[in-house]
């Protein structure tokens, strides 16, 4: 039972040799490989993450900034709106005024027209009506010529009813 | 049946020859080439699984990486610092070693050669210089041996303090081959007695030994299972022991 508990210095020796080899072999043939493929990774995931990182900022601020141009956009487009309809206001105003400027003068052109349209008439009418009177009255002379007195008192009517009711009065003005 | 016999023949090195090398003759035993085929496994297969690009070995690759980055994230450095990551490689290869020694002792005809003394001496020897060196190089060879007394113990102390202090270094590696020793043998050992009780009660009357049969068989597979952990179990507790005490002599505060 003492061989469990003698150590072998030959083994021992086997033992140092095979694993100082081992851990210099290794270091070169195997963790040196697959720690630098880890270290790799963990660069290129780290790497990444902070492209992804870098390009979410550029997101935001780009977003950022395209809202502030919107909300600019936005203002310009309510400000020109308000200019537009206020310069559309003004516009009509101005129209109205016109029209109501240019209505006044036409119905002015038209009052003086009638005016002077009743004028003509009424002196067409007053020519007429003497003219008429005057051949009335030759009929009435060749008629009664001998009748002398109705002829006078014709006149004297005549006279009597100009004196009145003057509006009547043929000719005037 | 002669227990001690089967024991000696099941826990013991067979020692086949040896070979003269000056002052100590080299044996060729059965640990040697468990070793042997521990070493070879190390040498071979695993930087060819490292290197291997091929789907087929990726999953062992992972198993492989994640141990060693288990070894340098959770064990080397935060026991050693961040130069201490330039000893991963050192402490993998201990792990792998250990590891694989410690199973191969559970395949049928395998044998345990991390429960021969003189392996894990050997070992414990490696961990005793690694622990050294390290310490001198970080702290020169002065200031090394001045910081193995621990800061705080006052001056009258020092000439007590520094042959225990001197001590416990031989004492911790000493222990660290004593556990791993002990721990690996003392599955086969259990297993061993729990297969004997068969033959015990056999030669009582062959109705108890087929009674115990079964009970016994059982508690070998769980023994053996028992094993499987300890194997896995004592191959971290020596990485991470010695990483401990080689990062207590490169930072001594």
């Amino acid at each position: 039972m003492e061989a469990l508990i003698k150590p072998e210095i030959g083994l021992m020796f086997w033992t140092i040799a095979c694993f100082v080899l081992l851990a210099l072999l290794l270091s070169r043939t195997a963790w040196r490989p697959l720690l630098q493929a880890v270290e790799e990774r963990e660069r290129a995931i780290k790497h990444d993450r902070h492209t992804a990182e870098t390009a979410r900022a550029e997101a935001e601020k780009l977003k950022a900034e395209l809202d502030a141009k919107l909300a600019e956009l936005k203002a310009e487009i309510s400000s020109r709106m308000d200019e537009a309809r206020l310069s559309a206001e003004r516009e009509k105003d101005l129209l109205i005024e016109e029209a109501r400027k240019s209505a006044g003068v036409i119905i002015e052109s038209s009052r003086r027209e009638i005016e002077a349209q009743k004028n003509e008439a009424a002196r067409d009418l007053k020519n007429k009506v003497a003219e008429l009177s005057v051949l009335a009255a030759e009929r009435i002379l060749l008629h009664q010529l001998d009748h002398r007195a109705n002829t006078d008192l014709a006149s004297k009517y005549l006279a009597e009813l100009e004196k009145e009711r003057p509006e009547l009065k043929l000719g005037g003005n | 049946m002669d227990l001690k016999a089967l024991l000696e023949h099941h826990v013991t090195d067979q020692i086949w020859a040896r070979i003269p090398f000056g002052p100590i003759d080299l044996p060729l035993s059965k640990h040697l080439l468990m070793m042997g085929i521990a070493s070879a496994i190390l040498l071979i297969v695993f930087p060819l699984i490292i290197r291997s690009r091929s789907a087929a070995l990726a999953p062992f690759r992972g198993m492989i990486e994640a141990t060693v980055l288990f070894l340098r994230d959770e064990v080397v450095v935060p026991n050693m610092g961040h130069k201490g990551a330039a000893y991963t490689g050192y402490f993998a290869t201990l792990f792998f070693f250990i590891l694989l020694m410690n199973l191969i002792g559970l395949v049928p005809y395998g044998a345990t050669a991390t429960g021969n003394l003189a392996v894990t001496g050997g070992l414990a020897l490696t961990t005793f210089v690694l622990i050294n060196f390290t310490g001198i190089r970080e702290q020169g060879l002065l200031g090394y041996f001045a910081h193995l007394v621990p800061k705080g113990v006052p001056l009258w102390l020092y000439p007590l303090m520094f042959p225990i202090e001197l001590l416990g270094l031989f004492i911790k590696t000493f222990a660290l081959c004593i556990r791993l020793f002990a721990n690996m043998i003392a599955g086969h050992i259990v297993i061993l007695v729990f297969i004997c009780f068969i033959f015990i009660f056999g030669a009582f009357s062959s109705i108890f030994g087929f009674l115990v049969a079964p009970v016994s068989i059982g508690l070998v597979l769980f023994t053996l299972l028992l094993e499987l952990l300890v194997a896995f179990l004592q191959a971290y507790i020596f990485v991470t022991l010695t990483a401990i005490f080689t990062g207590a002599a490169m930072h001594p505060h």
